[in-house]
């Protein structure tokens, strides 16, 4: 009978582990360089032996030798098993070997001391490899040991460990005021290996820590960071793409340095012309020019006018693209598309949509979800969005398929492009709704996963606001007011914040839309007055206070309900939050606060004075006048319309 | 709104920096809201007046956007109403000034119609020295735009119809009323768009609200 794979552990073959074992060193040697010859550059091998349990067997060698010969070759192994394969890190981790690698590179033997650096600098190019502790002392004396000495693997896997282990700004500090920065300043000047080395590991050190920045940016230090620039034009791509990243990660953290425009074009010039390297490289620098301008809509701006867009979507077209390269440029394209309608409209004239439509089905989840970023980027062109060039079945189908991805990373990146989708002024809304698409975000608003939830639900807002009423009806039909009111109290208060806004959206428009904020014996609207005695912030109050709002622009009936839920105790005592927010330090609650009692006291309304009588008793009016000079424009404004209101009720209300 | 003259397309022009601050958000000017009201097609008040609707669909007031759609319902050449959806620009001192630099205005023209509106003529003297770049606009009761269209939503280009010009708009705060004069070297000058907050049949106003990711 068949069994799996893994329900057995192999043994490496008798024959191989006795050469290994053997007490002649020439067999051993022999066994350790057949191996090492079969295994190097071929992954497949390197599992095929990983499982057959032949590390521990070389890792034993290690430490039961002192051949320098057996130990090169031991060490070259291991250190094959651990060059891009995970699984030969995990093997080599597990056997012990890496303390014992360390210890070689005490050896009297140089050869030994090269064999166990270069080994270890392929355990640590894995993300597997041992957190190394940088806060204690002697640790970050034994790595100046590593970046003093003269052998180049030595140091770089000094700098391999800093990039590897260097996280916190604690972390950053112990090496930079252990000496370690100094260092690497003076590897800036080394073989080529030693610049790239020293360059990624200044930018570790680097990283979000403007002390860090500071001391290197210290009077006397200008020509370090000339030369770093000038590397940008070294004829090594590496060092190119690493001297940018350095340069980023100085610009990004500290933005007071490497403002001048010419910096910022060299960047942009200097990362589109590495996309032409065809390796590793290439398919980095994408990845590096998206943290040079994300977020930032100066860069994104020079990048457009650097013909940006044009370049990446000429390297997008390229055959037999690497997923990563793929990945990388998606990326960059959403950054690009993230602010600017320029950006957005000259990628949509270039048909790059259907390359993005297309790897929303691609097998690698990271280029599905760099698919949906870019969608979400170009949807925010509300142009395109009013021309519901976004609302078809070619880009609706494939994103809502990713609602069913099992990937939550996948479903949330798929919700975000949703969300932007779903605003639709074209009154297509029927392709999603058809396509089961609100089927899908109710079902993702009751996700225990918080993003899932909270990303569903601002998509079901979203496709709410200025729904018609047949779409409105049915969307609360797959919601129901109990699901609302419950979203309406979740624990989150995003989720809280976005349910409000939902319900504002629902109760919007048709003047019978307000109904569904009665539904269920009024079980949404009295969930959102218990709320709002408590907003853990203040966003969640605007958006209550907007629904009140809602409700009260709405019939008589609607208005009195509303007084019902404002004055629970009687007729003087209004809920303590109507006058907390009319007092708030924030304008947009002030206001949202002050169009509800526009609402409840338009004269038109027949019942209005009785209300009116009611706000006054309850403070609301002398509250107003305190408001006639308020500070924003707005409020100011409409307390004068509320005011002016008022006056038509004549000697009643004292003004 | 269409107009039954033809005319160039307009020129790009890019955002002027200036210290001044952004104006504060009028929520009868948010998105979503919706206006109603009237255009005078001739600037002869005898002639007809085409009823037209404005949608606000978008703004951003850190770049000084706004945009919408403007439906106008009987146009004498269309079977059905004529659907425009229109870009807008905020003059707010830092990403537009008074002087438009584009679209076939010249300054003369700008000051012509922004003299039109009542509100504009506080800010006169100082618009004439430099657009109103070192205007404080941002507690002004009055927001000016320029409105222009830029595609039929609902009809094509074959329609007989155009979008060649654009509006001199100015927005009053207090009431949520619009005030507009089409300009278009070709069309009738001074054509009048008056246009009015509506609720939508409501006894009160409602606002909706959207927020991109």
């Amino acid at each position: 009978m068949p069994t799996s794979a893994s329900s057995a552990i192999p043994k490496p073959s008798s024959e191989l582990v006795s050469r290994l074992t053997a007490a002649d060193a020439a067999v051993k040697l022999k066994a350790l360089r057949d191996i090492k010859n079969q295994i190097i550059g071929n992954r497949t091998k390197k599992l095929s032996f990983v499982k057959l349990g032949v590390v521990p067997h070389v890792a034993a060698i290690l430490s039961s030798t002192s051949d320098p010969n057996i130990l090169v070759q031991s060490a070259a192994v291991l250190g094959s098993f651990a060059c891009g394969v995970d699984a030969g890190v995990s093997a080599v981790l597990d056997a012990g070997a890496f303390p014992r690698l360390l210890r070689l590179l005490a050896d009297p033997d140089p050869k030994v001391v090269d064999a166990g650096a270069r080994s270890l600098r392929m355990v640590y190019q894995s993300k597997l490899a041992p957190k190394y502790d940088f806060l204690q002392q002697e640790n970050t004396k034994f790595l100046l040991s590593l970046l003093n000495s003269q052998n180049e693997n030595v140091t770089g896997l000094g700098a391999s460990i800093i990039v590897h282990s260097c996280d916190t700004i604690a972390e950053q500090k112990a090496l930079y005021n252990g000496g370690v920065l100094e260092k690497l300043i003076d590897l800036l000047d080394g073989s080529l290996s030693q610049r790239d080395a020293s360059l990624e590991s200044i930018a570790t050190i680097f990283k979000n820590n403007v002390e860090a920045i500071a001391k290197f940016m210290q009077p006397g230090r200008e020509d370090c960071l000339s030369y770093i620039i000038e590397l940008m034009k070294d004829r090594n791509p590496k060092t190119r793409l690493l001297a940018c990243v350095c340069l980023i990660v100085i610009r990004n953290s500290s933005p007071c340095y490497l403002q001048d425009i010419g910096i910022k074009m060299k960047l942009i010039h200097s990362l589109l012309e590495l996309l032409d390297n065809p390796g590793q490289v290439g398919d980095e620098a994408s990845f590096v020019f998206s943290t040079l301008i994300a977020e930032k809509e100066e860069l994104q701006k020079l990048a457009f006018e650097a013909n940006a867009i044009d370049t990446l979507y000429n390297h997008l077209q390229k055959d037999q693209l690497s997923p990563r390269r793929f990945q990388g440029i998606l990326l960059a394209f959403s950054h690009l598309c993230s602010k600017l309608e320029s950006c957005r409209s000259r990628f949509l004239s270039l048909q790059v949509m259907n390359i993005v439509i297309d790897a929303l089905q691609h097998e690698s989840s990271d280029i599905r979800i760099a698919a949906c970023t870019c969608l979400r980027s170009v949807s925010r062109s509300i142009k395109n969005l009013s021309a519901g060039y976004f609302m078809n079945e070619t880009v609706v189908l494939p994103v809502v398929r990713l609602l069913h991805n099992p990937s939550n990373a996948v479903q949330v990146a798929a919700l975000g492009a949703i969300s932007n989708i779903v605003v639709d002024f074209s009154t297509k809304r029927s392709i999603f709704i058809e396509c089961g698409g609100v089927k899908e975000l109710v079902r993702l608003s009751k996700s225990m996963d918080l993003d899932i939830r909270l990303n569903a639900l601002w998509a079901l807002r979203n496709l709410m606001f200025l729904a018609n009423n047949m779409y409105k009806s049915g969307i609360f039909m797959e919601l129901t007011a109990s699901l609302l009111a419950s979203l309406v109290c979740d624990p989150e208060p995003s989720i809280q914040e976005h349910a409000m806004a939902l319900v504002r959206n629902l109760i919007d428009g048709c003047e019978d839309s307000i109904e569904y904020a009665f539904a269920e014996d009024g079980i949404i609207l009295n969930t959102i007055c218990r709320q709002l005695q408590s907003i853990s912030r203040d966003e969640i109050g605007v958006q209550g206070m907007h629904v009140l709002c809602n409700v009260a622009s709405g019939n008589e009936f609607h208005k009195e309900r509303l007084m019902k839920q404002l004055f629970p105790q009687g007729d003087d005592v209004i809920q303590s939050f109507v006058v907390k927010f009319l007092q708030s330090d924030n304008s947009q609650l002030r206001i949202a606060a002050v169009w509800v009692i526009i609402n409840l006291s338009l004269p038109s309304s027949p019942r209005a004075p009785d209300r009116v009588t009611k706000l006054q008793n309850a403070g609301i009016v002398s509250q107003m006048k305190n408001m006639v000079n308020d500070p924003c424009l707005d409020v100011k404004l409409r307390v004068r319309t509320v005011l002016g209101q008022l006056m038509a009720f004549g000697d009643g209300i004292a003004l | 709104m269409p107009v039954r003259v033809e005319s160039s397309a307009p020129t790009q022009i890019s955002g002027a920096d200036s210290w001044q601050s952004t104006p504060q958000a009028c929520t009868l000017l948010s998105v979503g809201q919706a206006f109603s009201g009237t255009q005078n097609v001739s600037n002869n008040q005898k002639d007809e007046a085409w009823r037209v609707n404005v949608r606000i669909q978008g703004l951003d007031l850190d770049h000084g956007y706004l945009c919408g759609t403007m439906e106008a319902l009987n146009v004498p050449m269309a079977d059905t109403p004529v659907v425009t959806f229109w870009e807008g620009e905020i003059v707010d001192g830092k990403n537009y000034n008074f002087f438009t630099g584009k679209w076939q205005a010249a300054p003369e023209d700008d000051i012509r119609h922004w003299t039109k509106f009542p509100s504009f003529c506080p800010l006169m003297n100082q618009v004439e020295v430099d657009g109103g770049k070192s205007l404080d606009l941002s507690n002004y009761p009055c927001i000016f735009m320029r409105w222009k269209e830029q595609y039929f939503v609902n009809v094509g280009t074959d329609c007989g119809l155009t979008i060649a010009g654009f509006y001199y708009v100015c927005f009053s705060c207090s009431d949520g009323s619009i005030s507009g004069f089409y300009y278009d070297p070709n069309s009738s000058p001074f054509q009048k768009l008056e246009l009015k907050s509506t609720n939508e049949g409501r006894s009160g106003f409602s606002f909706s609200s959207y927020e991109l990711q």
